[in-house]
C-alpha cells in the first residue's frame, strides 16, 4: 500500500477531534479530559506525518 | 516593563532583522521566480521556520489566547483542527512542486489558470485572494497596534504600533523579496517559540504549576475544560471555525506558493516535520497562555487583553516581557509581508500579464514591486479602523479563501473539471461569503465558514459537469504532477 493512504489515518483523527470532546468528555472538567484528548490527537498527526513522507528522503 | 525598553527592544530588534534581510541577498533576483520563489532552492530549515511564522501570525499569542480566556479549551480543539489540515502538505505538496518545476509556475493561480485553459481563473483567483487577504493582514496590523499600545498601558498609541509594523513589513518585502522575508522569518520564528515557553513555564510557576493552574480552573471556571463550555463553541460555531481553517495550506497562497520553493522532496519534508513540531509547541503554549490568564485575572473588560495583561504581571521579568512582545510583533509583520509579497506576484503574474500581451517576466516583476507599498497602505487603512476581535475577522479571510479549495484539489484528482466550474466556483463562492458576512454571517442557521466550502463544491461540481473538459491539458498536467 502506498504510504500516502495512510492520509485517511489523519481525516480520522480529525473526524474524532470533533466527536469525542463534544460527547465523551463534555463532563470531565480536568485537564486529562478535552485538553489532554487534543494534544494527543496533535501528536498523532505529528507521528503520521512523519510515516507519510519517509519516502520524500533523496528525493 | 517601561516605554524605553520597549523601544530599546525594538531597536535591537530591527537592527538584527535588517541586517539578516540585507545578508539574504543573494543570487538572481532579476526575474520571478529568482525574486518571489528564491528560484526554488529554499533550503529545508529556514523554509521549516518561515512556513511557521508566516502560518502563525498576531493571532496566536493574542488571538488564540483571547479565544481560549474567552471559550475555554474549545480554543484548542480549533487550532488541532487546523494543524491537522496541514497534513494537505503530505499530499499536494509533492504535487505543486513537481506541477511547478515542470511549468514554471509562480504563483498558485497561476498553476489553476494552465490547468483549465483560461486565464480568467488565474485572474478570479488573485483578486479573490486580494479582496479576503489584505483585512487579514490589517488584522496582524491591529494586532501590533493593540499588544503595543496595551503593554505600555497606552504610552504608544495604536497607530504608533501600526505604522512601525507596516513600515518594516514593506521593508523586508523589498529587500531581498522572498529570500530576505523567510530568512528574517527564521530568525522571528525561533524568538517566538523560545521566548512565548519561556513565558508560559514562568507563569504556570508563578501560579503554583502545572497541577495547581487547572485545580483552579476546575474549581473556578470549569466550564473552561469542556466544550461548548462558557458558550463560544458550540457546535456549530465550531465546525463554522475550524472548516476554513482546516483547509488554510491549500486556500491561503502564501502558504501554497511556498509549496513550489523547496530545493528538493526532502526539504519539503523538513519543511512540514518543523513546522508541524513548531506548530503543536507554540499551539500548547497560546493556549496555556490564555488559561494562564483565566485562572490569574479572571475579571479582563476585553478577552484580548489577556496576553498583554500576563505581560505585564509580576510573575515574568519585565525583559523577557519586552522580548515576547517584540516576539509578537515579529510574529505579525511575517505573516504581513509574505502576504504582501504573493499578492503582489499573483496581481503581476495573473492579472496584469493576461491583461494584454508582451507583458514579459521583467515588466511583471517591476509591476509586482510598486504594488507591494500599495497593498500595504490598503492594508494600514483597514487596521486603522480598528474593528473588534482578532481572531474572528481572519475566520472572514479564511472563510473566503476556501473559493478556490474544490478547483484545487480537483486539478489534481478529478479530469472532467472545467475552467468554467472553477471560474463560477472561485466567484460565486467569494460573492455568497461576502454577502454573508455583510448581512449577518448565518444562512439557514449556518455560518459562512460552513457555507463557503459547500457552495464551492456544489458549483464547481456542478458547473463542470454542465459543460466540457480540455482533456488532453488536464491528462498531461495530471501526468505531471506524479513525475516526482
Amino acid at each position: 500500500m502506498q504510504r500516502s493512504k495512510w492520509i485517511w489515518l489523519v481525516w480520522a483523527v480529525v473526524v474524532l477531534c470533533y466527536l469525542v470532546p463534544y460527547t465523551v468528555l463534555s463532563d470531565v472538567h480536568a485537564w486529562y479530559g478535552s485538553v489532554l484528548f487534543w494534544t494527543l490527537a496533535g501528536v498523532a498527526v505529528i507521528a503520521i506525518n512523519l510515516y507519510i513522507t519517509k519516502d520524500f528522503e533523496g528525493r | 516593563m517601561t516605554e524605553s525598553m520597549i523601544w530599546w527592544s525594538v531597536a535591537i530588534y530591527l537592527v538584527i532583522a535588517i541586517a539578516i534581510a540585507i545578508l539574504a541577498r543573494q543570487g538572481k533576483m532579476a526575474n520571478m521566480s529568482g525574486y518571489f520563489l528564491g528560484d526554488r532552492k529554499m533550503g529545508g530549515f529556514v523554509s521549516a521556520m518561515s512556513y511557521s511564522a508566516t502560518t502563525y501570525s498576531a493571532f496566536m499569542m493574542v488571538g488564540l489566547a483571547g479565544l481560549t480566556y474567552k471559550g475555554g479549551v474549545g480554543a484548542l480543539g480549533f487550532e488541532i483542527i487546523y494543524f491537522a489540515g496541514v497534513s494537505l502538505v503530505a499530499i499536494f505538496g509533492p504535487k505543486f512542486w513537481a506541477v511547478g518545476k515542470k511549468f514554471g509556475f509562480v504563483t498558485p493561480s497561476e498553476m489553476l489558470g494552465h490547468r483549465y485553459g483560461d486565464k480568467k481563473v488565474s485572474m478570479a483567483v488573485a483578486i479573490s485572494s486580494c479582496i479576503f487577504l489584505i483585512p487579514y493582514a490589517a488584522v496582524q496590523l491591529a494586532g501590533v497596534g493593540y499588544l503595543l499600545q496595551g503593554a505600555t498601558e497606552g504610552a504608544i498609541p495604536f497607530t504608533t504600533g501600526v505604522v512601525l509594523a507596516t513600515v518594516v513589513a514593506i521593508f523586508f518585502s523589498y529587500i531581498a523579496g522572498i529570500r530576505s522575508v523567510m530568512w528574517t522569518d527564521s530568525l522571528q520564528a525561533i524568538m517566538m517559540i523560545i521566548a512565548s515557553t519561556l513565558v508560559a513555564w514562568l507563569v504556570i510557576q508563578g501560579l503554583g504549576g502545572f497541577h495547581a493552574l487547572f485545580d483552579t480552573l476546575a474549581e473556578e471556571k470549569p466550564q473552561s475544560l469542556v466544550v461548548p463550555g462558557p458558550g463560544l463553541f458550540s457546535f456549530v460555531t465550531f465546525l463554522g471555525l475550524t472548516i476554513p481553517w482546516f483547509f488554510f495550506s491549500l486556500s491561503n497562497p502564501q502558504v501554497s506558493q511556498r509549496l513550489f520553493m523547496p530545493s528538493s522532496l526532502s526539504a519539503m519534508r523538513r519543511m512540514l516535520m518543523g513546522f508541524l513540531v513548531f506548530g503543536l509547541i507554540y499551539t500548547l503554549v497560546s493556549v496555556l497562555w490564555g488559561f494562564s490568564a483565566l485562572a490569574a485575572y479572571p475579571d479582563l473588560a476585553q478577552a484580548d487583553l489577556a496576553t498583554a495583561t500576563l505581560l505585564g504581571s509580576e510573575h515574568v521579568p519585565p525583559v523577557l516581557g519586552a522580548i515576547v512582545l517584540i516576539g509578537i510583533m515579529a510574529a505579525a509583520i511575517s505573516t504581513i509581508d509574505s502576504i504582501m509579497l504573493t499578492l503582489s506576484s499573483m496581481l503581476a503574474r495573473d492579472v496584469y500579464a493576461n491583461m494584454k500581451d508582451g507583458r514579459d517576466d521583467g515588466k511583471q516583476l517591476l509591476l509586482g514591486k510598486i504594488v507591494i507599498p500599495i497593498i500595504a497602505i490598503l492594508a494600514f487603512g483597514f487596521a486603522e479602523l480598528q474593528l473588534d476581535l482578532i481572531a474572528v475577522l481572519s475566520v472572514a479571510a479564511s472563510s473566503g479563501l476556501v473559493a478556490v479549495v474544490p478547483a484545487t484539489i480537483g486539478a489534481f484528482y478529478w479530469k472532467r473539471g472545467t475552467a468554467a466550474g472553477a471560474l463560477t466556483s472561485v466567484v460565486g463562492t467569494t460573492l455568497i461569503v461576502l454577502l454573508m458576512y455583510a448581512t449577518g454571517n448565518k444562512f439557514l442557521g449556518l455560518p459562512a465558514g460552513i457555507w463557503g466550502i459547500i457552495v464551492a463544491t456544489v458549483l464547481y461540481v456542478g458547473v463542470s459537469l454542465a459543460t466540457r473538459p480540455q482533456t488532453e491539458r488536464a491528462e498531461a498536467f495530471l501526468d505531471a504532477s506524479t513525475k516526482y
